[in-house]
């Protein structure tokens, strides 16, 4: 449905978006992320046509819509600050392309009440937008989107001004109405959370290039470097320093730990970064570590105990039984299998 | 608390006292020339300042038909409301682009207009009066409407684009989304959006075209619009005295809520020869 073909960005001297591939199937729902700055935002409106290519080609549905109008191009866009026009209410807001179109005033009622039965927004439609609540103004602005029957839906950050229960609420609708209209659907996002739970792929971004894309299970498993291994997962991956202590072990916080299923052959003394994600180590059985326990999250069904393997070497640890508590020494335990390895450059050893 | 209320009552009411005169200062020019507008010649020469015993609007029937005011009345009406609306248009489309497109040299565009809001009229009148007779537009209410919007755009111009400024840029984008081209997006989402700057401009504007003098003197010479004929007719020595307090009242008509307003009517009722 999209494809990107190398396509960059360039301010002046400065490349945001650096020479990016990235296919996008129809039906798919694509989230991108990455840390602020890394360029998501500016990749979506490329795809919009609200920003120009410097180089590259878009395609959309087939077509070349790399120089198209952002409407030719069959794509509606959800606004981080919804974008409604003040001045308009809920039906004039939902129905304006169609007014643009030129559709008549029954047909555009008729399209603009179906839209809005599918977002409960139909006892809304004669108020302005200031009249409406947040979470309100948000399924608005969907619905504008909706309205017009895009092939694509592209939202960006559309939930980040919303408060945390609202949130939720919203990212369950969104991930109903992509079920129910099966639409491709690209979402940007820096929430993590929203990235895991709506995606079927997640585009991790970094520097305006892609770091890794998967599937959102992929990407926390099988992280391709250190960067998204750190950016996937909340509270994110402990890394340890090691040391290679023969071609498929490393010596890490003072233990020598064989790790399994490595295909490549480590270089005894070759520096690794060791990373090991927080509910990894309290498992039931394999290598032992001692913690002493410096400060406790608790949350309640479960803790988060930071504390420190070895002088300098922090960690996080996901804590489900038993109240810790802080000055404790405690032993951990992790399963070898669950190491990742990287090397001095970040890249994924596997 | 009852005591710090009372207190609070009364220091309002001593602050009413300055404001209260200060609101009269400004109401009493007004009642000043519509007073005298309806006192007969008689009345006007034995009591200037009290108040009109014998009303009469033949003052206000003289000054219409004989000093030509209906005439001037129209040109000024139809002059004003033609600057005004070609200003209102011009600002909005021009403050819309340079505040929300992006196109190469719009900045140097932006400080040109500015610079010229800096240059007084009386700098350029004789190349303006030398451009308005060469395209032969002396004497023609298009010369002068379009003289007004020359000399009262740039300022326009600056407004529409401080505040399409401070709209969202995403309702444009939204619009364009939405499939709206330049016009359109104008039309249907800024023109709406900018209608309380626009009217404070059209405020604006009214009072800078309706109280006019000088420009309307330069451009329509033979055919006057009411500011130059009311100021005519205070150095001619045809009308009698009373035909300019109502001359006055016309010439108030449109900006009696403006300072600029009580200066015209300051002015107006001040002694002239008779």
């Amino acid at each position: 449905m999209i494809d990107l073909r190398h396509v960059s960005k360039r301010f002046g001297g400065h490349t945001v978006i650096d020479g990016v591939d990235l296919s996008v199937e129809e039906g798919e729902f694509v989230v991108f992320v990455g840390p602020s700055g890394c360029g998501k935002s500016t990749l979506l409106r490329m795809i919009a046509g609200l920003e120009e290519i410097s180089s590259g080609d878009v395609w959309i549905g087939g077509e070349r819509m790399t120089d198209a109008e952002p409407y030719d191009r069959g794509v509606a866009m959800v606004f981080q600050s919804y974008a409604l026009y003040p001045h308009m209410t809920v039906a004039e807001n939902m129905g304006f392309a169609l007014r643009i179109q030129g559709l008549g005033a029954a047909e555009r009622r008729r399209m603009v009440e179906a839209a809005a039965r599918k977002l409960h927004l139909d006892h809304l439609l004669d108020r302005k937008p200031a009249a409406l609540s947040g979470g309100q103004r948000q399924r608005v602005a969907i619905g504008r989107a909706i309205v017009r029957d895009p092939k694509v839906f592209l939202f960006d950050e559309p939930l980040s001004n919303l408060d945390a229960e609202l949130r939720v609420q919203m990212r369950i609708e969104i991930a109903r109405l992509h079920q129910t209209l099966a639409n491709t659907m690209v979402y940007v996002t820096h929430d993590q959370t929203e990235a895991m739970t709506l995606a079927d792929r997640i585009v991790v971004l970094r520097g305006g290039r892609i770091e890794q894309v998967g599937r959102p299970t992929d990407l926390y498993d099988d992280p391709d470097n250190l960067f998204v291994a750190g950016f996937i997962g909340s509270p994110r991956m402990n890394f340890l320093p090691g040391v290679a202590a023969g071609p498929d072990s490393v010596r890490v916080a003072g233990l020598e730990v064989r790790v399994p299923g490595l295909s490549s052959r480590l270089a005894p003394g070759q520096e690794v970064q060791v990373g090991l994600r927080p509910e990894h180590l309290t498992a039931t059985e394999g290598v032992e570590v001692p913690l002493a326990i410096e400060v406790v999250e608790q949350l309640g069904a479960m803790a988060y105990v930071h504390g420190s393997l070895a002088p300098d070497v922090p960690v996080v640890a996901e804590w489900r039984s038993g109240r810790p508590r802080v000055g404790e020494r405690v032993p951990l335990r992790f399963d070898p299998r669950d190491l990742r390895l990287f090397d001095r450059e970040g890249r994924r050893i596997r | 608390m009852a005591a710090a209320g009372k207190r609070e009552r009364r220091s309002l009411w001593i602050a009413a006292i300055p404001m209260a005169l200060l609101a009269l200062s400004c109401v009493y020019p007004i009642y000043f020339a519509v007073n005298n507008a309806l006192k007969t010649s008689k009345g006007y020469i034995l009591d200037r300042f009290g108040l009109v015993t014998d009303p009469t609007v033949q003052n206000f029937a003289d000054a219409w038909g004989r000093a030509r005011f209906s005439e001037y009345f129209v040109n000024s009406v139809l002059v004003t409301a033609g600057a005004v609306g070609l200003l209102l248009l011009l600002s909005s489309l021009v403050g819309f682009a340079l505040a929300m497109l992006r196109f190469p040299g719009r900045r140097f565009v932006f400080v040109a207009i500015l610079a010229a809001l800096m240059i007084p009229i009386q700098v350029v009148l004789v190349p303006f009066y030398r451009t308005v007779e060469g395209l032969g537009l002396l004497n023609t209410r298009v010369g002068l409407v379009l003289a007004y919007t020359a000399f009262f755009l740039p300022f326009s111009i600056y407004l529409m684009t401080a505040f399409y400024r401070g709209l969202p840029r995403e309702l444009l984008e939204a619009a364009r989304m939405d499939g709206a081209r330049f016009l359109e997006v104008w039309w249907h989402v800024m023109l709406p959006l900018g209608r309380p700057a626009l009217l404070t401009l059209g405020i604006l504007n009214t009072l800078y075209c309706w109280n006019d003098v000088l420009i309307s003197l330069l451009v329509l010479q033979d055919r006057r619009t009411l500011m130059v004929g009311i100021a005519a007719l205070r150095g001619s020595t045809r009308p009698t005295c009373r035909s300019s307090p109502p001359g006055s009242c016309w010439r108030r008509r449109p900006s009696s809520s403006s300072t600029s307003s009580s200066r015209g009517a300051s002015s107006a009722a001040s002694p002239w020869a008779p």
